[in-house]
C-alpha cells in the first residue's frame, strides 16, 4: 500500500496538470449539471429557461474553446494519463461542433411537433449538451478505451434523442432500429478493441508497443482487429456499407434531430477517424493494411452509393440523408491525403455541410410546420407563396451541390486541391479515382437537389391561402444561414485561414 | 474605378435594387434593366473607343500588354508545406475580348428590350437577369482561372430558372436538360483546374497560381507536375496534357455547341422566352467560342495543334450536320436553333485551321452571329407573340400582311446566309480562306474540310431562302384564319428600334469588317505566332 503513494501523488498531479487543458469539458460538464438542475427545479414551464442557460453556457464552451488556440499552439499535448490528446485540429473540431450546437438548440423548439410534445423539451436539451460533452472527447480521444466510451455516450445520447417523440409509431421505430443497430456496432467495434489489446497488450493508439506489436502480429489478424474497429466508427460516419439504418432513422426523427443526427455526431467521428489513422495511416510503415487503399475505396463506394439512392427519393428528409451519405464519402476523399492541408479542408468542408445540412433541414421543417408537407412532390408552386424561405433553400441547395457562389463549392475546391496535391507527388490511382467520382456525383447531387427548386418554382399549382405565423424564426435564422453560405463562397479566408 | 469592374458590377447593383423595391412598383424593374444594360453599353463603348492597337497590346501570352487591367488579393492562403494558394481578382481584355464584350453589350439592351413580353414574376425575372448580366460579361474579362470558372457557372442557375420558370410547354426538360449538359462538362474543367493551378508557379511570388496568363507560359510549370510540358505525366494511361486539353475542350464544346454535344440547345432554345433565346444564342454559344481559344488553345497549344484535324472534323460535321437538321425544321425557333449549330460550326473550323485568317474570321464570325442570332429569334418572338405559334407551315403570305417584318426578315436571313456586303460573308470567308490556307501552310487540314464548309453556306442559303419562301411569298393563308389575321399587325415602334441598329450593324460589319477585325487583329497575329513557337 505505501508502495502506492508516490504514484498517486504522480497520478493526481497528472490530472491536475491535465485540467487546464480541459477546461471546456469542465464548463460542459457544469453545464450539463446546471440545466439539470434548472429543469428539476422548474419543473414543466422550464423549457425555455433551460434553452436560455443551455445556449449561454454554450457560448462560454466555444469562448473555452477558442482559448485553447494560444494554449497549445501547434504542439499536442497528451493529457490524462495518454487518454486524450489536445492539438490544433482537435480545437477546431470542437469549435465546429459547438457552433453547430449552439444553432440546434435555437432550433429544436421551432418544430411544431418536438414542441407541442407534452414531455417538454427540458430534457432534451440537457442530453444535447451530455452528449456534446461525448463529442468533445470523441475529438481528442487516443485511448481504445476512451475512444469507445466517447462514441458510447454520443450513441446513448443518439438513442434518446432519435425517440423523443415516443408516441410516434414512425419515432418509436427510428429508435428501435437506430439503438438495435448502434448496440450491434458496438459490439463489434469492442470486439475489434479487445483483439487489438490481445495482440498488442496496449490500449494507446500512439504508444510504441502498439505500432510494434502490430507490426508483429498475423497482418491478417491485425487487418480483421483494425477493421472491426473501423466499422464501429464507420457507423458513426454512415458510409457504406454501415448506412443502411440511415433513412429510417433521419426520416423517423424529429426534424431538428435529423439535423443532429446528420452532423454533429458524423462530425467527431471524422474527428475520432483522423486520430485513429494519423498514427496509423501514415507514420506507421505497415503495407498489411493499407488505410489509404480502404478509405479510398469506401469513399468512391460511399459516394456513388448515397448519392444514386438519393435519386429515386421523394421524401425530403430521406433524400437529405441520402445525400449526408455521399458527403460523408466526399469528406472521406479529404481524410485520405493524410496531410493538414487535407485536414483544413476536411474541417471547412464539413463546417459549410453541417451549416447547409442543418438549413436544409430547417427550412423542410418550415414546409412542415406550414403545410403539413413531407414530399418533394408537394413542394409545387410554394415558391411563389413562400418566397423568402424557397429562395434561402435554392441557395442552400446550391451550397450542397457545390456550385459557386457558396461555401459548398469552396469547400469542394480545397478538398480536389488537396487530394490533386496529393495525387501528384504518389500518382496513386484511386486518388484519381476519388476524384473523377467526386466530380461525376456532383452533377447527380444537382440532379436530385434541384427537384426541390423545380417543384418549387417550376412547376405551378392552386393554394389556398392560410395564415403564415408559426415559424419565421425558422425561415429568419435559415436565411441568415444562406447569407453566410455565400460569404463564405466569396471570401474563404475569412474562415480557412484559422482550420 | 477600373472600367472593367464596372462594366461586370453595374448589373448586379441594379439587380439588387430590384430586389429591394416592393413589387409595387414592378411596372418600373424593366426600365430599370433597360437603363443598366444601356449604362453597359455605354462603358463598353468607352472600352472600345479607348482600346489601343498595335503589337505591343497583343496580349494573349503577355500579362502586360492586356489593357484596363485590374489586379486584387482575392483568396489567399497560407497552405504550410505546399506553398501558398493565390487566387486573384484579376480582369483584363485584349483583342479577342473586347469586340465580344461590345457585342454582348449591345445583345443585352436587346434582351432587355425584348423582355417586355414577360408578364408574370417580373421582380424574380429582371433580378435574375441582371445576375446572368454580370455573370456573362464576368467570363469575358477574367483573367483568372477561378474567377472565370466562379462566372462560368454563375450563369447556370439564373438561366436554369429563366428558362424554366418563363419558358414554353416543356421547359422543365429543357431547363434541366441544359444544366446537367453545362454541369457535366464544367465539374470535369473544375478538376483540370485544380490540376493546372498546383503545376504552375507565379514566377514572381513562388506561389501557386490560378493566373491563366501564368498557365501559358511553360517555364512557369513546376518539374515534375502532372500538367508540365516536359514531365510528360500520363493520367489513367494517356498523357496528362492530352487529357486536360479534351476535358476543357468538351465543356466548352458542350457550349458552343459541337454537334455530338448540341442536343441540349435546340429544347433549350425553344422553350426559352425570346430574351432569354437572344442571350442564349447571342452570348452563351460565344462563351464556349471564346473559352476554346483563350483557355483550351492558350494552355494546351500543343495539343491543340496535334489534334487540329479533329477540331476541324467537328466544325466541318457541325456545319453539315446542322445545316441539314436545320433544312427538315418545321419549327421556325428549331430551325433558326440548328442554324446556329451551323454558323458556330465555323469558329471551329477557322480556329483549327490555326491561320491568321480562320481565326479572324471566327471571331467575326462570333460576333456577327451575335448580332444576327439576337435578330432572327427577336424576328420569331414577334410572330410568336402575336399568334402563339412559329410552325412554318402553318403561315403563308406574311410579307403582305406584314411588309416591314418581312423586310427585317430579308435582311436577317440574307445576311445570315452569307450574302455579300453583310458581316456573315465576310467572317465565313475569312474562316474558309484560314481551312483552305491551312494545307498549304502548316498543313493542318485537308482540302475537303473547307470545301465541305462552302458547302454549309450553300445548305445555309437553301433553308433560309425556302423559309423565306414558304412563309413570307405567295397569297395570304394563315392557320388561325382572320383571328390570326388581326392579330398579326406589323412592326410597332419598340420592335422597329431594337431591329434596326441590328441590321444596320450588320451592314456596317460587313462593309467596314475592320470595325472588329482591326481591334482583334495584333491579338490574332499574336495567338498564331505563340502557337507555332510552342510547336517549335
Amino acid at each position: 500500500m505505501n508502495d502506492l503513494v508516490p504514484h498517486i501523488h504522480a497520478q493526481l498531479n497528472e490530472v491536475l496538470g491535465s485540467l487546464p487543458y480541459f477546461m471546456p469539458e469542465v464548463y460542459l460538464t457544469v453545464l450539463f449539471i446546471v440545466v439539470l438542475v434548472t429543469d428539476l427545479l422548474f419543473g414543466k414551464n422550464s423549457a425555455k429557461l433551460c434553452r436560455a442557460v443551455a445556449i449561454a453556457g454554450m457560448f462560454l464552451v466555444v469562448f473555452k474553446d477558442l482559448q485553447q488556440v494560444a494554449l497549445v499552439g501547434t504542439y499536442a499535448a497528451p493529457i490524462f494519463s495518454n487518454m486524450l490528446m489536445l492539438h490544433r485540429a482537435a480545437i477546431n473540431f470542437k469549435f465546429v461542433i459547438d457552433v453547430l450546437a449552439i444553432i440546434l438548440l435555437l432550433y429544436f423548439a421551432w418544430d411544431k411537433k418536438l414542441q407541442s410534445h407534452k414531455k417538454g423539451l427540458s430534457d432534451l436539451y440537457s442530453i444535447v449538451i451530455g452528449s456534446v460533452l461525448g463529442l468533445h472527447l470523441m475529438t481528442m480521444a487516443i485511448n481504445l478505451l476512451s475512444i469507445y466510451l466517447a462514441i458510447e455516450m454520443v450513441s446513448i445520447a443518439s438513442y434518446l434523442l432519435a425517440s423523443y417523440r415516443t408516441e410516434n409509431a414512425k419515432s418509436t421505430e427510428a429508435g428501435l432500429k437506430y439503438v438495435l443497430f448502434g448496440a450491434a456496432a458496438s459490439a463489434v467495434m469492442l470486439y475489434g478493441i479487445s483483439l487489438m489489446y490481445a495482440y498488442t497488450g496496449s490500449l494507446e493508439l500512439f504508444s510504441k508497443e502498439m505500432a510494434d506489436a502490430l507490426l508483429h502480429t498475423n497482418s491478417l489478424s491485425a487487418s480483421f482487429a483494425l477493421a472491426l474497429v473501423l466499422i464501429g466508427i464507420g457507423f458513426k460516419l454512415s458510409f457504406v456499407p454501415v448506412h443502411f439504418y440511415v433513412p429510417d432513422v433521419y426520416e423517423g426523427a424529429a426534424t431538428p434531430v435529423t439535423a443532429y443526427l446528420s452532423t454533429l455526431p458524423k462530425i467527431a467521428a471524422f474527428a475520432l477517424l483522423v486520430n485513429f489513422v494519423s498514427k496509423n495511416g501514415f507514420f506507421l510503415q505497415w503495407k498489411a493494411f493499407d488505410f489509404r487503399l480502404v478509405l479510398s475505396v469506401i469513399g468512391v463506394i460511399t459516394l456513388i452509393g448515397g448519392n444514386f439512392a438519393a435519386v429515386w427519393q421523394n421524401n425530403v428528409k430521406r433524400m437529405l440523408a441520402y445525400s449526408g451519405i455521399g458527403h460523408t464519402g466526399f469528406a472521406l476523399m479529404a481524410l485520405v491525403t493524410f496531410t493538414s492541408q487535407g485536414l483544413s479542408a476536411l474541417t471547412y468542408y464539413l463546417f459549410m455541410y453541417g451549416l447547409a445540412n442543418i438549413a436544409a433541414l430547417m427550412l423542410a421543417n418550415y414546409f412542415e410546420n406550414n403545410e403539413n408537407i413531407t414530399d418533394i412532390s408537394d413542394y409545387k408552386g410554394l415558391g411563389f407563396k413562400y418566397p423568402l424561405a424557397s429562395v434561402c433553400f435554392v441557395i442552400v441547395l446550391i451550397s450542397l451541390t457545390g456550385i459557386p457562389i457558396s461555401a459548398g463549392f469552396t469547400g469542394k475546391v480545397f478538398v480536389f486541391s488537396a487530394v490533386y496535391g496529393v495525387y501528384q507527388q504518389t500518382h496513386d490511382v484511386w486518388l484519381m479515382a476519388l476524384l473523377i467520382t467526386g466530380a461525376v456525383t456532383t452533377v447527380v447531387g444537382l440532379f436530385y437537389y434541384i427537384k426541390i427548386p423545380l417543384n418549387l418554382f417550376l412547376k405551378r399549382a392552386e393554394f389556398l391561402p392560410n395564415e403564415i405565423s408559426y415559424s419565421t424564426n425558422l425561415v429568419v435564422f435559415s436565411s441568415v444561414i444562406a447569407l453566410l453560405l455565400i460569404i463564405f463562397g466569396v471570401f474563404p479566408d475569412l474562415l480557412i485561414k484559422f482550420l | 474605378m477600373n472600367i472593367l469592374t464596372l462594366l461586370i458590377f453595374t448589373p448586379i447593383l441594379f439587380g439588387l435594387l430590384i430586389l429591394l423595391l416592393p413589387s409595387s412598383m414592378r411596372a418600373s424593374f424593366k426600365y430599370i434593366t433597360l437603363f443598366a444594360t444601356l449604362l453597359q453599353l455605354c462603358f463598353s463603348i468607352y472600352i472600345y473607343l479607348h482600346f489601343q492597337t498595335g503589337a505591343s497590346f497583343a496580349g494573349i501570352s503577355n500579362e502586360g500588354q492586356y489593357q484596363f487591367v485590374q489586379k486584387l488579393p482575392w483568396i489567399s492562403l497560407d497552405l504550410g508545406t505546399v506553398g501558398k494558394m493565390q487566387i486573384e481578382y484579376f480582369v483584363g481584355i485584349d483583342g479577342i475580348s473586347v469586340t465580344l464584350l461590345v457585342m454582348t453589350s449591345l445583345v443585352m439592351v436587346i434582351a432587355a428590350i425584348a423582355s417586355w413580353e414577360i408578364t408574370s414574376n417580373l421582380k424574380g425575372f429582371f433580378a435574375l437577369f441582371l445576375l446572368l448580366d454580370m455573370a456573362v460579361v464576368g467570363v469575358f474579362c477574367a483573367l483568372d482561372f477561378f474567377l472565370f470558372y466562379t462566372f462560368y457557372e454563375l450563369m447556370l442557375l439564373p438561366l436554369y430558372f429563366l428558362i424554366g420558370m418563363w419558358g414554353g410547354a416543356r421547359r422543365e426538360y429543357a431547363a434541366i436538360k441544359f444544366f446537367l449538359y453545362t454541369l457535366f462538362g464544367s465539374v470535369f474543367m473544375l478538376l483540370v483546374m485544380v490540376g493546372l493551378y498546383l503545376s504552375v508557379k507565379d514566377p514572381v511570388t513562388g506561389n501557386h497560381t490560378f493566373n491563366i496568363i501564368h498557365m501559358m507560359n511553360p517555364a512557369n510549370y513546376i518539374e515534375g507536375s502532372v500538367f508540365s510540358v516536359l514531365s510528360h505525366a500520363t493520367i489513367l494511361g494517356m498523357p496528362a496534357r492530352t487529357v486536360g486539353f479534351v476535358v476543357l475542350f468538351i465543356a466548352f464544346a458542350i457550349k458552343v455547341p459541337v454537334v455530338p454535344l448540341h442536343t441540349w440547345l435546340p429544347d433549350a432554345h425553344v422553350e426559352a422566352p425570346t430574351p432569354v433565346s437572344i442571350i442564349l444564342a447571342g452570348v452563351l454559344l460565344k462563351i464556349g467560342g471564346y473559352g476554346i481559344i483563350r483557355i483550351c488553345m492558350g494552355i494546351f497549344p500543343e495539343v491543340a495543334l496535334s489534334g487540329a484535324f479533329w477540331l476541324g472534323l467537328l466544325g466541318v460535321i457541325s456545319i453539315l450536320y446542322g445545316a441539314f437538321n436545320a433544312l427538315a425544321q418545321r419549327d421556325l425557333k428549331r430551325m433558326i436553333a440548328y442554324s446556329s449549330v451551323s454558323h458556330m460550326g465555323f469558329v471551329l473550323l477557322g480556329l483549327a485551321s490555326n491561320t491568321a485568317e480562320g481565326i479572324s474570321g471566327a471571331v467575326l464570325q462570333m460576333v456577327s452571329h451575335g448580332f444576327l442570332s439576337t435578330m432572327l429569334f427577336f424576328l420569331v418572338g414577334v410572330v410568336y407573340n402575336r399568334v402563339h405559334d412559329r410552325d412554318i407551315y402553318n403561315f403563308r403570305g406574311l410579307g403582305t400582311l406584314m411588309p416591314r417584318y418581312t423586310v427585317y426578315v430579308m435582311v436577317a436571313f440574307f445576311a445570315s446566309l452569307g450574302l455579300p456586303g453583310f458581316s456573315a460573308f465576310v467572317a465565313e470567308a475569312f474562316t474558309l480562306a484560314g481551312a483552305f490556307k491551312s494545307h498549304s501552310v502548316n498543313g493542318l487540314l485537308p482540302y475537303w474540310m473547307a470545301v465541305c464548309g462552302s458547302v454549309g453556306i450553300l445548305l445555309s442559303a437553301a433553308y433560309f431562302l425556302w423559309t423565306l419562301q414558304r412563309m413570307f411569298f405567295g397569297t395570304v393563308s394563315l392557320k388561325g384564319g382572320d383571328i390570326w389575321k388581326v392579330a398579326l399587325k406589323d412592326l410597332n415602334m419598340r420592335e422597329t428600334v431594337t431591329l434596326l441598329p441590328l441590321a444596320l450593324i450588320a451592314l456596317a460589319l460587313g462593309i467596314m469588317p475592320s470595325l472588329v477585325l482591326g481591334k482583334v487583329n495584333d491579338s490574332v497575329l499574336a495567338l498564331v505566332a505563340f502557337t507555332q513557337n510552342v510547336l517549335r
